[in-house]
């Protein structure tokens, strides 16, 4: 026994003479500790089509503009660009300045090691690049039919053994070192949005020629902070830029946040960090631990995840907020829901998916996995946005039974009988597993008889692709803020493999979609989206789930953190305030 | 290794077996424990028991107290209900995994032994290139080729882990096949099938029994790690997706799903193990304590 | 027939069983898993383009020459790049290796000498209480489903007492240490008790055994037998064993990385298998059948070499 109490010693000595080891970061330094939930992709921006890949790229790669920090509804303001654009008479022709002075990030593809300017050949050498047949680049639906002669272009070299660059496309041209100009080829207002997209994020050629099939893990831009080489880990390390150019921290905002005080950097340059630490913890038990003991800065919860660090309808609760830790909670622009699939006969029958959207509890859902924070989706568009109808109801909206009841027997299934087993299918986390047998539940209120089977996320998508699917529950993000982009999830020729998974087609609901996508921001079109939003409320296409609202908790010492469903970018913004955190990790 | 003079089972040789289980109190109270996650399984299958899991008794996360002594999970219904339908699911998985595992495992054992030259060859080779695979793999494929639910879980379990069984048998089956009484049923003109089957396979049960309890206990463990990757039974509770939804909820001082399904898969698998090995015990004792 | 032809004949029967391997891989990735082009894409995926993608990775190609493909990467080692991150997956591999050895070898190699040193132990005090209580609690370890020593393992240990690091992983001697120690004692606690069970039947074989009658009969005591004579024969089963189980290493702990983010060979399985990434799963099934085929060649081959009991067939 004695022998087993040396050994005992042995272990304690040998742990405590390693946490002398622990690397705990130069304490005069601003460093941020972010945790994300799945790997990066690499480091190339035309395959970022993953929230996690895009904010990475974006720390790194700029592009012509971006969102303003500040102000809500989203606004785009200028970034690389000098100024918005001057948009042609007939919203076709684009013009912009680009900043001058601008600097790549030193990097060896470079003469002498030294970045070099940036100017307007390198925007216009992206996004052929965007369109380049032979990349398979994951963001070309952004500009896929839009610009002049882009199409034909990546047509012309899908055949051929090389991709010619030097090749003019009428649509991007160089008009000096500082101007570029873009024509589309027809009216697409939603083309300002995708140059705040990552995927239209500007690369240098001399970086992508040297580095070749490797420049995933080169990424050189003209961002705030550098990574010299990306490498598959479990952490990803970020400095600051050092030639970074004059950016300053803005200083207007709207009122909300000039309330909160989120002016008190105004006209600091940026980036506020020295340096920029992205843990990625998948699992989410020691994701969490690590928050709680201070090693992350801030941690969003899942969305779907009913959490008891949040009470119900109180907040947060009392041991973390002793902790100094605080909750946000920000509406973020999407809808979850159940989809039909169109292409099944029994789902023709509108009377039952009307009664199956009747008997639905929404309210119930929302209190069980979004800790009752979420709103009801009345239809497709999320609030904060135009065609979102303030106040309306869908008249489908449950839960009534009785009502779900006597629809089902109009659908001619009284009580359920003569309707088979519908299959619902959905991904394979817990959350989905426990939100299919709610929805299971719910529909047994009037005999409607589900099976839940829940997919890896691959598999999952690849049924829905495929049609293999009965009725299946997800949920859409928006790609930039506009009804558009939910909207075209209904639009019958989009059908998977595009957006529209259930595979609605509705005449009247195609040809208001096709006009009004093709408008520019007007009360015309705004009342266009709002009728197409009533539209697909009372054609139950799918019963509607939630608009979510996003959990972010952060610690007392991480400064000028807001939430935004479109948050490339944002790290240059943050700062810690160190004092705070030796003082608050004192109590962890 | 191989030990020369493998004792013929007989009756009487059974019969010792017995007596010597019968002697053994752990083995005793193993086999009653096995019993009665047997009973709860069926109980519950009939729907006496566990019928009403899916009915909320309480708030969402309660802890355990006076009402719901397992306390309840995030829909607010009784771990106790879950955990005991869990039992039908595991008891099942348990068995079903170990009868196909069995089935494939003697009969191609027994061929590949029994035939000998090419045959033995073939087979060997495909159980070793098999056997060479990660289970893990095999299990990701098959479920991806099955889909889910719990016939793909029995089906991707038991089609995995038949190697070592059939490995063993074959190595039996050789020993036996030139044995006095088999030639003696060659002489009076019994059939492969007959020779295998009716008089060799009896003699290699011993082998197949112990199997069975490790590889029900095995099964019952592996559900746990299908449910981790998403892939295991769906629609009714586990033990595997209980524990699996402790991932979420440990964090937050919710234990007493974990706590409930993994105390209940203690109680049977430890059965089983102390039922495999006093069964290894009475029936091989040359292979005791392997 | 001599050790060189044999150990020639066992190499040689390497070559179907990597043929045989190869064969299920393709059937059961290529065959019948489906197409993976509408995951990588993603949302916005059109057909054409899908089609275009299906061409680039070769999916349209016959099904021979996708064989040949599966056949030619298990010779040359060239897996190509992964489909969802584009990574050269030889360079992922070796990437990989390093944090699931600093995990697994050690673990591996405590775990078996300490399984070793309970199981002398025991079999000092075969029969007795103690040896009864060893044996049940190994069983009782074994009973316990990893997942739940996993998730209570980091809530209890590291957490809520604070022992450990919670999860991560830096490069590098010593940095490493503290975030593998706990995973290390998991692993320990996991494999403790099917090591220990075995080891003592081994011990216990040889305890029997007339020489060891001999040796005591001429008067030595019970702990020289124990450490000089019975360890010294029970070593040929249990290096079998040991050599057995190190081509399982090579996948590490799937669930120990991922709950400890530990950027190894394991957690990069587990991410492709998530994602249908059939390249990376392709390369890790063959990198670890063919380590398991050579091990066991040289298991074989060893064995007979120490014991000359054994009959080369």
């Amino acid at each position: 026994m004695q022998k087993m109490i040396n050994l005992t010693l042995l272990v304690s000595l040998l742990v405590g003479t390693l946490s002398c080891f622990k690397s705990e970061g130069d304490g005069s330094k601003k460093t941020l500790n972010m945790v994300i939930t799945a790997k990066v992709k690499g480091m190339d921006p035309i395959y970022a089509n993953d929230r996690y890949s895009n904010n990475e790229i974006a720390r790194v790669y700029e592009g012509l503009l971006e969102y303003h920090y500040l102000k809500r509804p989203y606004e785009l303001i200028p970034n690389l660009a000098d100024g918005m654009p001057k948009v042609s008479a007939d919203g076709r022709v684009y013009t912009f300045k680009i900043k001058k002075g601008v600097l790549f990030q030193n990097d060896v593809a470079f003469p002498a090691g030294k970045g070099r300017e940036l100017v307007a050949e390198d925007f216009v050498y992206s996004l052929k690049r965007l369109a380049d047949p032979k990349l398979q680049s994951l963001g070309w639906w952004v500009i896929d039919g839009k610009i002049k002669g882009l199409n034909e272009w990546r047509k012309k070299y899908a055949d051929l053994p090389k991709v010619d660059y030097g090749e003019e496309v009428e649509g991007l041209k160089v008009i000096d070192r500082y101007t570029l100009q873009f024509t589309l080829s027809k009216n697409f207002p939603q083309f300002l949005y995708a140059l705040a997209m990552p995927f239209t994020y500007v690369v240098a050629k001399e970086v992508v020629d040297k580095y070749g099939k490797e420049f995933l893990n080169h990424p050189v831009g003209t961002g705030a902070f550098v990574l010299p080489r990306f490498e598959q880990s479990n952490k990803i390390v970020y400095t600051r830029n050092p030639t970074f150019r004059k950016k300053l921290f803005p200083s207007d905002a709207s009122p909300e946040f000039k309330k909160l005080g989120y002016l008190q950097d105004a006209g600091k340059p940026l980036p506020l960090l020295d340096k920029l630490i992205v843990n990625i913890i998948i699992e989410s038990q020691p994701r969490w631990l690590n928050f709680q003991k201070g090693k992350v800065d801030y941690i969003g919860i899942p969305k779907d995840n009913f959490d008891s660090a949040v009470i119900p309808g109180k907040g947060l609760a009392d041991d973390l907020s002793k902790l100094g830790i605080t909750l946000n909670i920000t509406p973020s622009l999407d809808v979850t829901y159940v989809a039909f699939n169109h292409d099944n006969k029994l789902f023709d029958n509108i009377a039952l998916r009307r009664a199956m959207s009747m008997v639905y509890d929404v309210e119930r859902g929302n209190k069980l996995f979004y800790n009752g924070t979420a709103l009801a989706a009345q239809s497709v568009v999320p609030p904060g946005i135009a065609g979102n109808v303030n106040g309306y109801v869908n008249p489908y909206r449950g839960p009534n039974i009785n009502l779900a009841k006597k629809l089902l027997a109009e659908a001619g299934y009284p009580n359920g009988k003569g309707l088979p087993t519908i299959t619902y299918d959905t991904a394979s986390s817990t959350v989905s597993r426990q939100q299919g047998e709610f929805f299971k539940k719910q529909m047994e209120q009037i005999g409607v008889k589900i099976k839940v089977v829940t997919n890896p996320w691959p598999e999952f998508q690849r049924k829905i692709t495929n049609r293999t699917v009965m009725i299946y529950g997800i949920a859409w993000g928006a790609d930039y803020p506009d009804a558009e982009n939910f909207l075209q999830l209904l639009y019958g020729p989009n059908r998977s493999p595009g957006a529209n998974g259930s595979g609605f087609n509705h005449q009247t609901f195609n040809q208001l979609y096709k006009s009004a996508s093709i408008m520019q921001d007007t009360p015309e079109r705004t009342a266009l989206y709002e009728k197409m939003n009533r539209m697909a409320a009372e054609l139950v296409p799918w019963i509607f789930g939630v608009h979510r609202q996003s959990y972010v908790l952060f610690h007392g010492w991480l400064k000028n953190y807001i939430q935004s469903d479109f948050d490339a970018g944002v790290a240059q913004y943050l700062d810690v305030d160190l004092e705070k955190k030796k003082e608050l990790r004192a109590g962890m | 290794m191989s030990s020369a003079n493998a004792p013929q089972m007989s009756k009487s040789l059974w019969r010792h077996a017995l007596d010597s289980l019968k002697k053994d109190r752990y083995a005793m109270i193993a086999l009653a424990v096995v019993l009665l996650y047997t009973l709860i399984a069926l109980l519950s299958s009939i729907g006496v028991l566990g019928a009403n899991w899916s009915q909320e008794v309480g708030a969402s996360y309660a802890a355990p107290d006076m009402n719901n002594i397992f306390g309840t999970d995030i829909f607010g219904r009784s771990v106790l209900e879950k955990t005991i339908k869990g039992t039908e699911v595991a008891m099942s998985v348990g068995l079903v995994v170990a009868l196909i595992a069995i089935a494939i495992g003697v009969v191609v054992g027994a061929i590949a032994g029994y035939f000998g030259g090419l045959i033995d060859e073939l087979i060997v080779w495909f159980y070793t290139t098999f056997s060479s695979i990660p289970g893990i793999m095999l299990l990701v494929a098959i479920t991806l080729i099955m889909g889910k639910g719990i016939i793909a879980v029995y089906l991707a379990l038991g089609l995995t882990s038949w190697v070592q069984l059939a490995r063993l048998i074959r190595g039996e089956v050789i020993k036996h096949k030139d044995r006095e009484y088999v030639q003696a049923a060659s002489a009076i003109g019994s059939s492969h099938f007959r020779k295998l089957f009716i008089h060799i396979i009896p003699n290699v049960m011993h082998i197949v029994i112990i199997n069975f309890s490790l590889q029900f206990q095995f099964a019952i463990k592996s559900e746990v790690i299908l449910s981790y990757l998403g892939l295991g039974v769906q629609g009714q509770p586990s033990w595997g997706t209980m524990i699996d939804d402790a991932k979420l909820e440990l964090a937050r001082g919710v234990w007493w799903q974990l706590a409930a399904a993994t105390f209940a898969m203690f109680g049977v698998v430890l059965a089983f193990n102390i039922l495999g090995d006093a069964l290894r015990d009475a029936l091989d004792p040359k292979l005791k304590g392997k | 027939m001599n050790i060189y032809s044999y150990t020639f004949r066992r190499l040689l029967y390497v070559i179907p069983v990597v043929l045989g391997v190869s064969l299920i891989i393709f059937v059961l990735f290529n065959l019948v898993a489906g197409d993976p082009t509408a995951i990588l894409l993603g949302k916005h995926a059109s057909a054409s383009q899908m089609a275009e993608l299906r061409h680039e990775l070769g999916l349209d190609r016959p099904w021979l020459a996708q064989y040949f493909d599966v056949v030619r990467s298990a010779f040359t080692f060239d897996f190509g790049r992964s489909w969802s991150t584009k990574q050269e997956i030889f360079e992922m591999i070796k990437a990989g290796a390093i944090p699931s050895l600093t995990l697994s070898f050690p673990a591996f190699f405590l775990s078996t000498v300490l399984a070793i040193i309970v199981s002398l132990f025991v079999s000092f005090y075969r029969g007795g209480v103690v040896d009864r209580l060893v044996v049940f609690v190994c069983v009782a370890l074994m009973s316990i489903s990893s997942l739940a020593y996993i998730l209570f393992g980091q809530w209890f240990l590291a957490y809520y007492l604070g022992l450990f690091e919670i999860s991560g992983y830096e490069s590098g001697f010593p940095y490493f240490i503290p975030y593998v120690l706990l995973p290390i004692i998991i692993w320990m606690v996991l494999s403790v008790g099917p090591d220990v069970r075995f080891y003592r039947t081994v011990v216990l074989d040889e305890i029997y055994q007339d020489y060891v009658r001999t040796a005591r009969s001429k008067g030595l005591s019970e702990r020289v037998i124990l450490f000089k004579h019975v360890l010294k024969n029970a070593m040929i089963p249990i290096i079998t064993y040991v050599l057995i189980k190190i081509p399982f290493l090579i996948l590490g702990a799937l669930l120990l990385e991922s709950f400890f983010s530990i950027p190894g060979l394991g957690s990069i399985t587990l991410n492709a298998i998530n994602g249908s990434d059939f390249p990376v799963i392709k390369a890790m099934t063959i990198l670890s059948s063919i380590a398991y085929i050579l091990f066991s060649v040289f298991t074989d081959v060893m064995y007979c070499l120490v014991d000359p009991r054994v009959r080369l067939k």
